[in-house]
């Protein structure tokens, strides 16, 4: 059972970065976003309570409240100060940047393989998952222009780390959690103002036009 | 008296009798030089003992200084005075160990030399006359240049003979016996260049001439009057004499005296007058025969000289 | 005494790092700082000194920690060994009077806002050097190292509002960095074969071996080369030195260059096992080449820091020719004249350390009282500065080499064992010894000339310039440590058994070595290795010297009647100081002798207005060529530039293009890395 939810919400984890890909609205790339911690913290509870490590439920509430309610929150009332609210287009198109995810995919499931923990099932998807996620993210970040979208694509590869912190290692200190959890808070701040600078100075989102400062 | 203090006492005594002697007989050579020259120009000369007649004027007289030169200016001459004479007691004359051997060999005679030099021409600025920074300028070069063929002329010997205190190298020349190696003769053609232009003589520089072009020791000491000068000038003529004892020494150390009997002195005393004669006539031809070479041509010179120092070594050792 | 020995070490870094502290909370109170400041220097110096010469007299390490952390187990120890102990009793011996010197010197020419950074990076510099000299693992020893070359930067630069000085203060920092690069890759190399960081593993001399051990050589040699001035990694010294104040430069140019040889004994010579022959022929031609080199462009200076700055290339050159002399020895088995030569060298270390200090400080309190560098500014100094030209003096005669100074004996030495070397070695590359005997005394002849000149018309004749004949003495807490600094080189000169003796325990603890029983003299002299060979006792001949004085005294001075003053004779018309030989004009033979060496070039302007015949003014305009900045340097330069240029093309300044390389570096190390477990 504990190993269903677990593989179920490691899997729902990945199509959501996989919609995040083909999406253009920002708003719902934000949600989606918001969904896939939610899964994180669903996966964290079930380890809690399956392997009755009580402090995955601190983790499980901190990942509820910031990565599900706060940042989503914060970045919708980002998008909505600056006004626009369409990804331009990428620098690949959508299938084809599909295709490359699929092929990031078969990497991170491949690599997942050679580490010992791989051998188990449970673990398997969930280092997959994990290494998979890691790797849409930066696909993400090198093929989008807006800087929101960056941002997002930053705090998956966030996600997949998490995911295999909490789901194969015995997790982190939780002084780490705490540490990791007000850096991702400050970083998205950080990137917040940087945005709404980007936008006042250029009057786009769009990150490949700072190439305009290159001397 | 312990046998330290006997031995050190006996050492002042020869030291003093050694420096004596070769400040008595110093004069001599130089005007035993200049008879010889003269005779070989078609003139009379100055009589025999003209050095010394000159040294004593020049004692008698008033001490002149410039208004503008420090204390450096009267130290000069007597360092370099001093230096000359403590020297001398490096070097063993007619007895086969030098009185103060133990205080250091050829590399310590060099430095001494080098010494006095350093003192006469810091000294020589300090008159703010522009011929002592030239003479300081030029001879400081020249000495530069001369001391590492000297240098590399000594140690071929001094390697050969396997010491390089002077009283060591003496007594194994002579134990050996007269038998030399044919590098002797590259090395002693290589110092008696270098003597040649540390004693200041043509090729390198003319002892008699004050003509700012041609002045190279005299432009040192042009502003020195008097006792001053008179000091200068013997340890000049020291220095020279110092010179030939060590040719003497190094390459042709025969009737040298072994022991302390009277005879053996006798003998030493006569070998050794006799063989700085010789080189005082070898030096004389070499004077008169030769035009002073310009500023700029010695380095040719002393590189001919380093050369054959270098070659001794070499065909000496490999 | 023990108990203070023990606990030494940390105890003189706690007082520095203190009075850093201090310092900078105190920059308000230039006054204060100063005293705090070099009062600590003062005290820590006396503290190493303390336990450096303990070390040095019981020959047995000293061993401690400076600083352990528990919870990542690094562990930062200290281990005092006589070579240690020998470079740390010369660093003591320096700091002290240059902290005195100090607090006379920085009141007039620091200016107060800056007298806080100027005091705390002193002590920081002179911390992280002594850190260097006892660490015994790698990471303590590259964090003192550090710390010192930061610290020297930020002296170098005090007078930042000058171009000149940032300009030195920039190319100190590439080169020095350049060094520990190289220093840092050969460490890791070590480390990494050995498995552990601590000197006692990887500098045992059976770490590494065959061609591997070459290139770990090279580095070390480039790493410490580049701080001792060597050349070709000589390019910052001239421009660094005289950058710094005065009494910065005295203790940078005696000590920190020591921090270079230390480095080349403790790891090149001794560290990497039975050294190689080629080793002691880059060590013997490199330095021969900076100790010609070196005193051919002090020969020609005409800024006085920077003519000592070039000196002390030569005398780096010197060091290093004494340790190569030492390699060949012990790369033939020659254990006894290896020690000799080390001797030689290590003596030649302390020797240099004073004298040099010594006339930095002097040639300071010059440029303090007449407000130039320029030696063509000064003259006339003698009279009005009596005691620093008396000093002075005595440090030009103790660099040029002669007997009864401290020079002459390390000379001594170093010629002993070049000239031993020729008869025990075997073979062609035995004609080394007698070329490179050659050569070191056309150094120290030409050395000569250079003191003469640099001495001669700093403090001479007539005063060149207003500011000259204005001159004042400096004051006595100035004055007393130059006096210091020259007693010791008489001392040191007249009495260098005594030396002698103590490095006896220094060179027997370094592997190889054997402890010369011979070299010690009827404790008045010193004798090489083979006492019939040679030996010297300085003193005797001092004695000599003192009866030749008496003599002329003897001989001049009976006379009742006065001197007379005269005018100096100036040619028919009125002597001034512009008819006095110039310090250009005294080195110019030398400068047409090497032409070869120097590539001179010359230009002269004769202006005229009205016709050419009234000539108005001339310009004379020389200039060396700056062989190593031009032909070695500027090529690399170019080099990188160019390679630089090329790799610009990456820098698209496209945010997705540097993401995409992450990307792309990621996928590649997990295939790489992934398959494989």
């Amino acid at each position: 059972m504990t190993a269903n939810v677990l593989i179920l919400s490691a899997a729902g984890m990945l199509v959501s970065a996989y919609l995040m890909v083909g999406q253009k609205a920002l708003f719902t790339t934000i949600r989606l976003y918001g969904l896939q911690s939610l899964l994180l913290a669903i996966v964290a509870t079930t380890m809690a309570i399956s392997e009755s490590r009580h402090e995955l439920l601190v983790t499980a509430a901190l990942t509820v409240v910031l990565k599900t309610i706060l940042i989503p929150w914060f970045l919708m009332r980002t998008v909505d100060r600056i006004g626009i609210q369409r990804e331009v287009e990428p620098f690949l198109n959508v299938p084809v940047s599909l295709l490359i995810c699929l092929g990031l995919t078969v990497v991170g499931y491949r690599v997942s393989s050679g580490f010992e923990e791989g051998t188990q099932q449970v673990t398997h998807h969930l280092i997959g998952v994990a290494l998979s996620l890691l790797l849409i993210g930066m696909f993400l970040m090198v093929t989008r222009k807006k800087a929101i979208t960056q941002i997002l694509a930053l705090l998956t590869v966030e996600n997949a780390v998490f995911l295999v912190a909490v789901g194969v290692t015995t997790g982190m200190p939780l002084v780490v959690e705490f540490g990791i959890a007000f850096d991702v808070i400050l970083a998205v701040l950080v990137l917040g103002i940087l945005v709404q600078r980007i936008v006042g100075r250029f009057e786009s989102m769009d990150v490949s036009r700072l190439s305009n400062l290159k001397g | 008296m312990t046998s330290a203090m006997q031995d050190g006492l006996l050492a002042a005594g020869a030291a003093l009798l050694q420096a004596g002697g070769l400040l008595a007989l110093a004069p001599l050579l130089k005007t035993v030089i200049k008879k010889m020259k003269a005779r070989l120009q078609n003139r009379q000369g100055p009589p025999l003992l003209q050095g010394y007649y000159d040294l004593a004027k020049l004692l008698r007289k008033e001490p002149v200084r410039s208004d503008v030169a420090s204390w450096v200016y009267v130290a000069g001459p007597r360092a370099y005075f001093a230096a000359a004479v403590a020297a001398t007691t490096l070097v063993p004359v007619v007895f086969a160990a030098a009185p103060l051997e133990s205080a250091g060999g050829i590399l310590l005679l060099v430095g001494a030399l080098a010494f006095g030099r350093f003192a006469l021409a810091t000294a020589a600025l300090d008159t703010g006359s522009p011929f002592g920074g030239m003479g300081a300028s030029r001879d400081m070069t020249i000495a530069a240049l001369a001391e590492p063929a000297l240098m590399l002329g000594l140690f071929a010997s001094a390697l050969a003979a396997g010491s390089m205190n002077l009283g060591v190298l003496v007594r194994t020349l002579v134990q050996e016996g007269v038998t030399r190696h044919p590098a002797d003769i590259l090395a002693f053609a290589g110092i008696f260049m270098i003597v040649i232009a540390e004693t200041g003589r043509i090729p390198v520089d003319n002892p008699a001439t004050h003509l700012e072009l041609t002045m190279i020791h005299e432009a040192m000491v042009l502003e020195y009057a008097g006792p001053d000068l008179a000091l200068v000038e013997w340890a000049s003529a020291v220095k020279e004499l110092l010179y030939f004892t060590l040719l003497v020494d190094l390459f042709l150390p025969v009737g040298i005296a072994t022991s302390t009997a009277p005879a053996a002195l006798l003998v030493g005393i006569v070998a050794w007058v006799g063989k700085v004669f010789v080189l005082a006539i070898a030096v004389t031809i070499v004077e008169s025969t030769n035009a002073k070479l310009r500023l700029f041509r010695v380095p040719e010179l002393v590189s001919i000289s380093l050369g054959l120092a270098f070659l001794a070594l070499a065909i000496r050792f490999l | 005494m023990d108990g203070l020995v023990a606990v030494g070490v940390p105890l003189a870094l706690a007082i520095r790092l203190v009075s850093v502290v201090a310092t900078l909370m105190l920059v308000r109170h230039a006054r204060a700082c100063r005293w705090v400041a070099l009062g600590a220097s003062i005290a820590a110096s006396v503290v190493t000194a303390a336990v450096a010469v303990h070390v040095i007299g019981s020959t047995s390490s000293i061993d401690g920690t400076l600083f352990r952390h528990a919870a990542s187990e690094t562990v930062l120890g200290y281990s005092v060994t006589p070579l240690s102990a020998w470079f740390l009793t010369t660093l003591s011996l320096i700091a002290v009077p240059v902290a005195l010197y100090s607090t006379g010197y920085f009141a007039h020419a620091i200016a107060p806002p800056r007298m806080a950074a100027v005091g705390a990076a002193l002590n920081a510099m002179v911390g992280g050097l002594e850190v260097v000299f006892v660490a015994d693992g790698v990471i303590a020893f590259l964090c003192g190292w550090e710390v010192m070359t930061l610290a020297t930067a930020a002296l170098v630069a005090t007078e930042h509002e000058s171009r000149a000085s940032r300009r030195a203060a920039y190319l100190f920092l590439v080169m020095s960095h350049v060094g520990t690069g190289c220093l840092l890759a050969g460490f890791l190399i070590l480390g990494s074969v050995a498995g552990s960081l601590s000197f006692a593993v990887i500098l045992s001399g059976h770490v590494v071996s065959g061609s591997m051990r070459s290139g770990v050589f090279a580095l070390f040699f480039i790493g410490f080369g580049v701080k001792a001035g060597l050349i070709p990694f000589h390019v910052w010294l001239p421009e660094a030195h005289p950058a710094a104040p005065s009494s910065v430069s005295a203790f940078m140019s005696a000590v920190l260059i020591t921090a270079g040889i230390y480095g080349l004994f403790k790891v090149c010579a001794f560290g990497l096992g039975p050294p190689d022959v080629n080793w002691a022929l880059a060590f013997m031609s490199l330095g021969t080449l900076s100790a010609i080199l070196g005193v051919l462009y002090a020969l020609t200076q005409t800024d006085i820091k920077r003519l000592l700055a070039y000196s002390t290339i030569e005398n780096s050159g010197i060091m290093a020719l004494g340790l190569g002399a030492a390699m060949m020895a012990l790369a033939h088995g020659r254990h006894t004249l290896a020690t000799v030569a080390v001797a030689a060298s290590l003596m030649h270390v302390l020797n240099h350390a004073i004298f040099k200090s010594l006339l930095f400080l002097g040639a300071g309190s010059v440029v303090m009282a007449t407000g130039t560098r320029h030696i063509e500014h000064f003259g006339g100094l003698m009279r009005r500065m009596p005691w620093t030209g008396l000093w002075f003096l005595i440090g030009a005669l103790a660099i040029s080499g002669l007997p009864l100074l401290n020079g002459f004996p390390s000379e001594w030495l170093t010629f002993q064992a070049l000239l031993q070397g020729f008869t025990s070695t075997p073979g062609l590359v035995r004609l080394n010894f007698p070329l490179t005997a050659a050569l070191l005394a056309l150094t120290s002849a030409l050395a000569a000339a250079c003191f003469v000149r640099a001495f001669g018309i700093s403090f001479l004749a007539l005063p060149r310039s207003p500011a000259a004949s204005e001159a004042h003495e400096s004051p006595a807490v100035m004055l007393v440590p130059l006096g210091f600094l020259a007693t010791l080189c008489v001392v040191l000169g007249l009495f260098p058994g005594f030396v002698l003796r103590a490095l006896g325990g220094v060179t027997a603890s370094l592997p190889g070595l054997q402890p010369p029983a011979a070299m010690m003299w009827g404790g008045l002299g010193m004798s090489s290795a083979l006492t019939s060979f040679d030996h010297v006792a300085p003193v005797m001949f001092g004695l000599a010297f003192v009866g030749g004085l008496i003599g002329s005294a003897a001989l001049t001075g009976r006379r009742a009647v006065a001197v007379r003053q005269a005018p100096t004779w100036g040619c028919g018309g009125e002597l001034t100081p512009r008819s006095e030989y110039t310090a250009t004009a005294f080195s110019k033979p030398v400068l047409m002798i090497f032409g070869a060496v120097y590539r001179p070039t010359r230009q002269v302007d004769a202006v005229a207005e009205v016709s050419p015949y009234f000539v108005h003014e001339i310009r004379y305009r020389a200039e060396i060529e700056p062989t190593f900045e031009r032909y070695l340097y500027r090529p690399l330069l170019r080099g990188v530039v160019r390679m630089a240029g090329g790799m610009k093309v990456l820098q698209a300044g496209s945010l997705h293009a540097y993401l995409a390389y992450v990307l792309v570096l990621a996928v590649i190390l997990l295939m790489w890395l992934g398959g494989t477990t």
